[in-house]
């Protein structure tokens, strides 16, 4: 197991470096720099150039992308021309809301998907599996931004039951329970989106491996042994089945990133992928740059923690 | 003049291990084996599975990478199987075990029998059909079935155009890694009794690898039995039947089961007999890696795998 | 020596079938009604779009008229009209040809570089295999549409054909995935084996050999694929990162729902191009589910 383990983080170690690399080649490779806009426009070239000088970026590339992950280390994303403002400080706020909004997707994927996936794992063939399986059938071909626009729609405008954009009222005291409740509020709708797209393919896993399961010799012989039903879903089919669902949470945080780039536009959610969008119109490079390192860490994170988990759970992964 | 020669063939799969994947061991699959097949002969090699016996035959036709030792084919020796300039695909051919996987579903008759000549020799799409057909009428099929698929075949007919494929080209040798057990008994002689005609017919040399001795016993002039990818023993036919020296082939030919229903209560006799000094003298016989020794003469033809003496 | 002839044993019914795996393929859509019908609506869809965008006008429909802005659908305008007064029903002839182009052309380029990979990678295993899956691994942790959006707005001259190059560089890796494991089994079986005794060249076995086995996969993944595109290019085309401005899609035609105001009072603009996407990718995903299953059972039966 500790080979695994070992072996899987190592590999995190070339990942993360092309990843920087790559941002930085992009980086790079996009017109103008973080001095257009900062500068008073009417500075002489020379200064400009003396600027330029000083800030280290006539080095060759590789000192600079030197300089550049240093700088990353130490938590320094640049400054962002638009805003005036450290990136850092930027993406702050947005971080934390976007955080929330995935990890309440994530809890609903799962408070959503297990018990559908073992209703119609359990009673496969009938009604209400058949209800289930089309379900996740339609949802399969549904893109998550149609499916989130029909719900702004229907539930924000037509019924007027949630609030169509932002992410808490405005005039409220933070910290106040007011405050939590229309944060809360403003959380629902799209994560509800989210989540009732992304549990297809979990329930969908979860049905065929009790399926599979419920065929297994083990599981005969626990009835034949007289065990009760209950007992031998509880004890033998679940535990087998659930297990690995619990270890795919790293991989639904990372199928989660595009989903919350579409359903943070849609409902003006003032996320990381709002402001994704927001400054690549404006071409305001360093924090785009940020946002996809800081994207590309949490997709390598996630896959790597759910790799690990689900080694664990079931052996047969690790041989390799 | 020796067909093939192999000398102290050696084939050694590493394990991988460890964090990095180092290599941390080896499988010696096998281990410094030595034969020499004389021309228009059979050689039959033997083993349990596991010994070795389709490493070994892999190994002359580069399926299998050499980790040492030398191939000679006709006293040229083989460099590099692969390359198809070196001819040898004209001259050494092979027939596998598994009639099933080693024709392609996907091809008809014609191209799978068509596909060394294809390689090698520029023929007009008439001149290529009717050597196709030829080819099959001489393995007993219907020349008319060039354009049906292997599914359609049973699993001896499979086998037969499995053969035709590997005769398309004229070789002197052929390597039979076993040919007939995938098939019913039934079957089975008819293809050993056809592969021994066509044998004549062609001045084909075999190499049979089989885990059969009854098979092997039909076929062969020579034989030599794999234990755990060494040698334990080698000779002819006679050598091994009537002398086996080795207490693993003593165990092997004693479990030949008789047809004689008289004969019944010797044999067991023998076996037991057999067993008893398979028992005490396994130390005698066997290295403390419970490998075989290097091989002896015993007599002009013989040679058995026995610790030196002295 | 003895020419007895033997005669093809007596096989189960379908000895009759020719094994390509096609004819299978269409006997199960036959069988299957929805997934039949799913293939004649996608077929009258793409037929109306090609000859409907062929006799209209592209300038006429792209014109703008700013008398008859957000015009409701009626007698003169079938489907009414979007923001700058121009005709829905036409830029939706257009839109969804557009679409279809793009999603077939990524799904076969990308399929194409897929399969290519794939088998390389398969086929040789090793250290060939190694440095490939480690390069596809890491095309897997990049975020996809982030990507994707920064190489669309960094393109100078961007058109459609970048469009699709930058789409498929970063959707070959699913299929090459799926070649590569069917590839790394079919090289151990022993008809790769004998064609290398025979002296046959790794290229001629690698695609004249080892492709046709599982061509059935491939068909059966690229038609699930060509559905998943067509969501994503709408999807890009939706955030304002597909379609080159001025060309309509499927997913401009969306995008207009990004205003509130539209979303909530001019339907009209926005729900037929979404329901269209919605029944284009369904009937292609159900075509794609009965070729599956088709394979699947080819592949239990092992022919």
């Amino acid at each position: 197991m500790w080979k695994f383990t070992i072996r899987r983080m190592l590999i995190v170690i070339p990942q993360i470096i092309l990843l920087s690399v790559l941002v930085f080649v992009l980086a790079k490779m996009m017109p103008g720099d973080a001095l257009t806009g900062q500068l008073d426009p009417d500075a002489s070239q020379e200064s400009i150039d003396n600027i330029r000088e000083k800030l280290g970026w006539n080095d060759p590339w590789y000192q600079q992308y030197g300089n550049w992950v240093v700088d990353l280390s130490k938590g320094d994303l640049g400054q962002s021309f638009t805003y005036k403002m450290p990136v850092t400080e930027l993406i702050g706020q947005r971080l934390k809301n976007t955080v929330w909004l995935s990890l309440f997707s994530v809890i609903l994927i799962y408070v959503i998907s297990v018990p559908l996936g073992i209703i119609s794992g359990r009673y496969n063939d009938s009604i209400l599996d058949h209800a289930i399986t089309g379900y996740t059938y339609l949802g399969f071909a549904t893109p998550l931004f149609i499916f989130a626009l029909v719900m702004l729609w229907v539930f924000g405008y037509h019924f007027g039951w949630f609030p169509t954009s932002g992410s808490v009222a405005p005039g409220m005291e933070p910290g106040s329970l007011e405050y939590v409740m229309s944060r809360f509020k403003h959380l629902l709708l799209p994560s509800i989106s989210l989540a009732l797209i992304g549990v297809v393919g979990t329930v969908q896993y979860l049905r065929s491996e009790i399926i599979d399961t419920k065929q297994k010799d083990f599981i005969t012989t626990a009835r034949a042994k007289g065990a009760s039903e209950s007992r031998v879903y509880n004890r033998h089919i679940l535990r087998n089945s659930l297990l690995p669902i619990a270890a795919f949470f790293g991989y639904e945080v990372v199928n989660l990133i595009s989903g919350t780039i579409f359903v943070e536009m849609i409902y003006g959610y003032p996320g990381m992928g709002q402001l994704f969008l927001e400054v690549i119109q404006l071409r305001d490079y360093s924090v785009v740059t940020s946002l996809v390192l800081l994207y590309g860490i949490a997709a390598v994170v996630g896959t790597l923690l759910s790799d690990i988990t689900l080694s664990i759970v079931d052996p047969r992964i690790r041989i390799k | 003049m020796s067909i093939l020669r192999i000398e102290d063939l050696r084939v050694h799969f590493p394990i991988k291990g460890g964090i990095f994947g180092r290599t941390v061991d080896h499988v010696k699959a096998v281990d410094g084996v030595s034969l020499e097949i004389e021309k228009g002969t059979t050689y039959g090699l033997v083993g349990e599975s596991g010994s070795g016996k389709t490493t070994t035959g892999r190994a002359v036709v580069g399926l299998n990478h050499m980790t040492t030792g030398k191939v000679f084919f006709e006293d040229k020796q083989i460099m590099n199987f692969g390359k198809r300039k070196s001819g040898l695909h004209k001259d050494v051919q092979m027939i596998f075990q598994d009639p099933y996987s080693s024709l392609n579903g996907r091809k008809r008759v014609l191209d799978i029998i068509a596909e060394p000549l294809r390689n090698f020799e520029r023929l007009s799409k008439a001149e290529e059909r009717k050597r196709v057909q030829e080819l099959l009428e001489l393995v007993g099929l219907s020349p008319e079935s060039i354009l049906k698929y292997p599914h359609q075949f049973s699993g001896g007919q499979r086998q037969r155009i499995g053969i035709a494929r590997a005769i398309a080209l004229k070789p002197k040798l052929i390597i039979a890694d076993e040919p007939v057990s995938a098939l019913d008994v039934s079957v089975q002689a008819q293809v050993l009794n056809f592969l021994q005609d066509i044998q004549k017919e062609l001045d084909l040399t075999l190499l049979f690898i089989s885990h059969d001795l009854g098979v092997i016993r039909h076929m062969c002039e020579r034989i030599g039995i794999m234990y755990k990818g060494r040698f334990v023993e080698e000779g002819t036919t006679d050598d091994i039947f009537h002398n086996p020296q080795h207490i693993y082939t003593k165990r092997l030919v004693a479990a030949i089961p008789d047809i004689d229903p008289k004969q019944r209560d010797a044999s067991f006799d023998i076996r037991q007999e057999v067993e008893v000094e398979w028992n005490e003298a396994y130390n005698k016989y066997f290295d403390e890696h419970g490998l075989a020794y290097q091989l002896q003469p015993i007599s002009d033809t013989h040679l058995v795998a026995l610790p030196e003496r002295g | 020596m003895a020419k007895e002839v033997v005669e093809t044993t007596e096989q189960n019914e379908d000895s009759n079938i020719s094994p390509s795996g096609l004819r299978v393929f269409w006997i199960e859509i036959l069988r299957d009604k929805l997934a039949l019908g799913s293939l004649i609506f996608f077929v009258l869809v793409t037929l109306t779009v090609f000859i409907g965008s062929a006799l209209l006008d592209l300038d006429e429909i792209t014109k703008i008229d700013p008398l008859s802005r957000f015009l409701p659908p009626s007698s003169e305008h079938i489907l009414g009209t979007d923001t700058g007064g121009r005709e829905i029903f036409g830029q939706l002839i257009y839109g969804t040809r557009n679409s279809l182009v793009i999603g077939i052309l990524v799904t076969a380029m990308s399929g194409t570089i897929g399969v290519l990979v794939g088998l390389v990678s398969g086929y040789f295993g090793g250290h060939t295999d190694n440095v490939l899956m480690r390069v596809l691994d890491f095309f897997l942790i990049l975020p996809f549409l982030m990507i994707v959006i920064i190489f669309v707005s960094l393109v100078p001259k961007y058109t459609i054909t970048s469009f699709s190059l930058i789409m498929t560089a970063f959707l070959w890796m699913g299929i090459a995935r799926l070649v590569r494991s069917k590839a790394l089994q079919e090289r151990e079986l022993d008809y790769v084996n004998a064609s290398k005794t025979l002296g046959t060249s790794n290229i001629t076995i690698m695609f004249s050999h080892v492709f046709p086995n599982i061509t059935s996969i491939i068909i059966v993944n690229m038609t699930l694929s060509l559905a998943s595109n067509i969501g994503i290019e709408s999807g890009l085309s939706f955030l304002g990162f597909g379609f080159p401005e001025s060309t309509p899609s499927l997913g401009t035609l969306l995008s207009y729902a990004t205003n509130p105001t539209t979303l909530e009072k001019r339907w009209w603009v926005w729900a037929p191009a979404a329901i269209l996407i919605l029944l284009l990718m369904l009937s292609v995903r159900n075509v794609g589910e009965a070729l599956k299953r088709a394979a699947d059972a080819q592949q239990r039966r092992g022919t």
